[in-house]
């Protein structure tokens, strides 16, 4: 696909979703969520008390996270790579993952590995460049210690479960949510300013130190999911009224039935900037667009839930502004606040609209859908153990689609139906794809086990359910 | 949870012989889902030990027990196994079952596919169960769906999907209790709650 990716997208006529053999060893039990690592062949699987990290490499077990949390881990999320990081800075011999608890902590975990790090990151480097790697299971076997996972920092505050955890895409903050309502924002004050410590600086420096810096009590209910806008183009674009706010947007499901999203304001306040409503049941998670957009619009969100149904929102951004101040919009995390006076500000909402409502699919609620950086394909999963492949088929044409849908799966009658579905079609689904059990997560990430032929390069989709098995799944397009 | 402090203190009680049951099995040893499954199915004290569900067993099929096979092939479950299991819960508040009281009752117990049509292990099988709460206010209506679902989701194999609800009127907060008992996440945790897990405990003891 990636040869492809620059080439205007084509409507496929097939699309072909075949199981390849499962992570090993099964977890037996019910697990969460798997989160694949942002540059290297990790994916981490949270299940019961514990976190287990695959390679991607070998599709066996690399480490397992364990005795830091008392109930049990929902979800996990890997420190994003810092600056421009080259493959072999210091930066990658450290791995942190978050995990998010119903212990009501978040514990951050530091993997403090050098040496095992550097082989991993030459099995990339090798893998990429040819598929040769007869020696690389041998080399596994012999390394079997387990204890290099440290549990560096425990985040209190929530009063029940945590749910969701997410870093912001600069690494500099961290989102968490839990039943109690909140959504609280942490900052990395322990490394104040990570996008702009690229060159050498000392690792040791570098301490688990995190301030809490907005605690939003806006949400009726259990916050589901929280998630931070990527760091595309469209972020920043001269369309998008980023320069009221700082440049990192985030968003929250919840119970409530509503999605809503966050920015910090000029004074350093996060507050609610848009709420979205329209589904009418719990709203299980968002996603935020990946892949960059033609003229640089502002990332679409995903949200979808209890009511079987996948939303599609876009920012309704307006047509022209008033030229950016000097000094605002720029890269810096701390200079766009200054250029604009307080009094000159606008409305502190932004408008978002659901654009399109995805064709019914599943009967059950929805846990999880995927959104891909390189293809744009969603993929979907729920309690009816269905895996669905989408596809947006006007994402070739540089007008917006005309052609409205009359034949809308959707039956509700809220006034939300006026969102066709805006292109989106089912291009295959996969029933009972882990057999009779619920499935509460799919993942895109890449390929680097032996089967794939560009290593690396390959987007696999990686189911997990409620039967512990952590399942990837070949995608193949024509 | 005071015990003197009752939701309702002198609830309608039946007699067991009143409560239905499958005649035409009587007077035979009934291999119900009590002793066919249990030992597959429900581990003993599920709840206990590092693990929620730590037997692989329940999780996978590829047992070569005989009665793994009789579970798909012969003898589909019906209502009436469905009520066997959740009759014989006791209720958190009185010395009595959730059948006895008639908080759990067979017409309200509903199966779709019906028995008759499931063919393939995988096709989902709902399980939709309207529970009567004793008192309109009671404050242990989640308790007991929880109880009622945990039940349900032990004893039953992975391809039926667990609906617990207030019937229609019968409580206060209904939604509010339904949209709770339908949250995988929200028992999950709640299941990982000492006290609750405690009180759940206790309930299931009646069920042999």
């Amino acid at each position: 696909m990636a040869t492809e990716s620059s080439t205007p997208a084509t409507v496929a006529t097939t699309a072909e979703v075949t199981p390849l053999p499962p992570f090993s060893p099964d977890l037996y039990q019910r697990a969460w969520a798997s989160i694949p690592h942002p540059t290297l062949p990790l994916i981490a699987t949270c299940h019961h008390h514990s976190v287990t990290v695959f390679s991607l490499s070998t599709l066996s077990k690399h480490s397992v996270l364990t005795g830091g949390h008392t109930r049990s881990v929902r979800t996990a999320a890997w420190q994003p790579p810092r600056g421009k990081v080259s493959s072999s800075s210091k930066e990658t011999k450290r791995l942190r993952l978050v995990t998010g608890s119903f212990d009501t902590t978040a514990g951050v975990w530091t993997w403090d590995q050098g040496r095992r790090e550097e082989r991993l990151e030459q099995e990339v480097r090798l893998q990429n460049k040819s598929g040769d790697d007869k020696d690389k299971d041998e080399e596994e076997e012999e390394e079997e210690e387990e204890d290099e996972w440290e549990l560096t920092l425990v985040l209190e505050g929530h009063e029940n479960e945590v749910k969701s955890v997410n870093y912001s895409p600069s690494g500099q903050y961290l989102a968490t949510c839990s039943r109690d309502k909140s959504v609280w924002i942490w900052e990395d004050v322990g490394n104040p300013n990570p996008s702009s410590e690229e060159e050498g600086e000392d690792e040791d420096e570098d301490e688990d130190e995190w301030e809490t810096v907005a605690v939003l009590q806006e949400h009726d209910g259990d916050v589901k999911a929280v998630a931070w806008c990527p760091d595309v183009p469209g972020r920043k674009s001269k369309h998008a009224p980023a320069r009221r706010y700082g440049d990192d947007v985030l968003a929250s499901a919840s119970y409530d039935n509503t999605v809503r999203l966050w920015r910090e304001d000029g004074d350093g306040e996060w507050v609610c900037v848009a709420v979205l409503e329209g589904h009418e049941g719990t709203v299980w998670g968002v996603a935020w667009e990946g892949k960059p957009r033609e003229n640089d619009k502002f990332p679409r969100l995903l949200s979808w839930g209890a009511d079987e149904v996948i939303r599609v929102w876009s920012l309704k951004e307006p047509e022209e502004e008033e030229p950016v101040t000097e000094g605002s919009g720029g890269s810096g995390n701390s200079t766009w606040g200054f250029g604009v006076p307080n009094t000159m500000r606008r409305s502190l909402k932004e408008e978002w609209e659901c654009t399109a409502v995805l064709p019914k699919v599943h009967k059950g609620d929805i846990y999880s859908v995927a959104w891909s950086t390189e293809t744009g394909l969603l993929a979907s999963v729920g309690s009816d153990g269905v895996l669905a492949l989408y596809q947006e088929a006007t994402t070739n044409t540089t007008t917006p689609e005309k052609t409205e849908d009359v034949e809308m799966t959707n039956g509700d009658n809220a006034p939300t139906t006026t969102a066709p579905n805006g292109g989106w079609k089912v291009l295959t689904t996969v029933k009972s794809a882990h057999g009779p059990y619920e499935i509460n997560h799919i993942t895109w990430c890449k390929r680097y086990d032996a089967g794939s032929e560009r290593k690396g390069e390959e987007e696999m989709l990686v189911t997990t359910g409620d039967d512990g098995v952590v399942r990837p799944w070949q995608v193949r397009i024509q | 949870m005071a015990k003197s402090d009752f939701d309702n203190a002198n609830p309608t009680v039946l007699s067991v012989s009143q409560l239905p049951s499958r005649s035409q099995v009587k007077g035979h040893v009934r291999k119900g889902p009590d002793s066919k499954y249990d030992h597959i199915l429900f581990p003993k004290q599920w709840w206990a030990g590092s693990s929620l569900n730590s037997d692989p067993s329940v999780w996978t099929s590829d047992e070569d027990e005989d009665d793994d096979l009789a579970l798909a092939t012969e003898e589909p479950i019906d209502e009436q196994e469905i009520y066997d299991l959740l009759s014989t819960i006791s209720d958190p508040e009185h010395p009595v079952t959730l059948g006895q009281i008639a908080v759990v009752r067979l017409d309200d117990i509903h199966l779709s596919p019906s028995p008759a049509e499931r063919l393939d292990p995988n096709t989902l099988t709902n399980v939709e169960v309207d529970l009567t709460p004793t008192v309109n206010h009671c404050s242990l209506a989640t308790v007991i769906g929880l109880a009622v679902r945990v039940r349900l989701e032990n004893a039953l194999p992975p391809n039926y999907r667990i609906i617990v609800r207030m019937k229609d009127g019968s409580h206060a907060q209904d939604d509010q209790v339904n949209k709770q008992l339908g949250d995988k996440e929200r028992v999950a945790a709640a299941l990982e709650n000492d006290t609750l897990k405690g009180i759940i405990e206790k309930m299931l003891e009646t069920c042999v």
